[in-house]
């Protein structure tokens, strides 16, 4: 079986199937259009994505004053990292019935990031808890297919945070 | 906006130190909460990554996160605090702050 990352001089590299490749392509661009479009009323996956800074409902000016200052670049900075992340799948190479791309430290982070915003929406989404059982998902269950790419989206995201941990 | 103003700045007083004064300078503190998707290894990393903290500081704060619910990771003035929940936030991670009690 080929391995999933290789560090080199170059960068890491990933190798990826194709059903995989299909996923990085498509789950960005469902997040992007979530994002562009600010979701609806109280989305909790925008809810999520953009929590509260202050609990206290006393310091509500304060938060105002700090959603103003911070959320259009927090916004801006991950739609930036989705268009990296796709942007990077474009130069990958076919090998085999595999796909390679290398990476370089910034662009791991961009796509460790993007990992785990569409972890958090697709968690949300499934209303994931501690003690979710993904393998438990009956296969009828209309969710059943995201629980799956949640499911994988975690592990490959945990092999790439391994690997920077060393 | 209906709360109250904020502000940072502490009021002039002459003597004697009253409590205002004394809550303006209390420092705030960043407190990350535990949530059942961000990986365990993750949040190690990101703690590294944004506060520069070893490896073994940021496991056990990654582990009282875990166990306890939730874990101060900062703390500093409001600026500080804001820009630290921001970065947070950034990361995915679920993050909020408060005035130290």
């Amino acid at each position: 079986m080929a391995r999933r990352f290789r560090t080199t001089r170059d960068g890491l590299v990933v190798s990826l199937a194709e059903a995989e490749i299909g996923l990085l392509r498509r789950l960005p661009d469902e997040l992007r259009a979530l994002l562009e479009s600010g979701g609806g009323d109280g989305d909790p996956v925008m809810t999520r994505l953009f929590p509260r800074a202050y609990l206290d409902p006393t310091e509500e000016a304060a938060e105002a004053e700090w959603q103003d200052l911070v959320h259009s670049e927090l916004l801006q900075e991950r739609l930036a990292a989705l268009d990296l992340v796709t942007t990077c799948l474009e130069r990958a190479t076919a090998k085999r019935n595999r796909y390679e791309v290398v990476l370089t430290e910034d662009e791991v982070h961009a796509w460790l990031g993007v990992l785990n915003d569409l972890r958090l929406a697709l968690g949300t989404r499934l209303a994931i808890t501690e003690d979710t059982d993904l393998g438990a998902f009956d296969p009828d269950d209309p969710a059943a297919p995201a629980a799956a790419i949640y499911g994988w989206l975690t592990w490959f995201q945990g092999e790439m945070v391994e690997i920077l941990l060393g | 906006m209906n709360g109250p103003s904020s502000s940072t700045l502490p009021v002039e007083v002459e003597e004697p130190v009253d409590e205002t004064i004394v809550a303006t300078d209390r420092p705030w503190i960043v407190i990350v909460w535990n949530d059942p998707v961000n990986l365990m290894s993750y949040v190690v990393f990101v703690f590294q990554k944004l506060f520069g903290y070893s490896l073994e500081k940021a496991t056990t704060l990654m582990r009282q996160v875990h166990e306890e619910g939730r874990a101060v990771v900062s703390h500093g003035t409001r600026e500080k605090a804001e820009a630290d929940v921001a970065r947070l936030h950034a990361h995915g991670l679920w993050a909020t702050m408060e005035r130290d009690q």
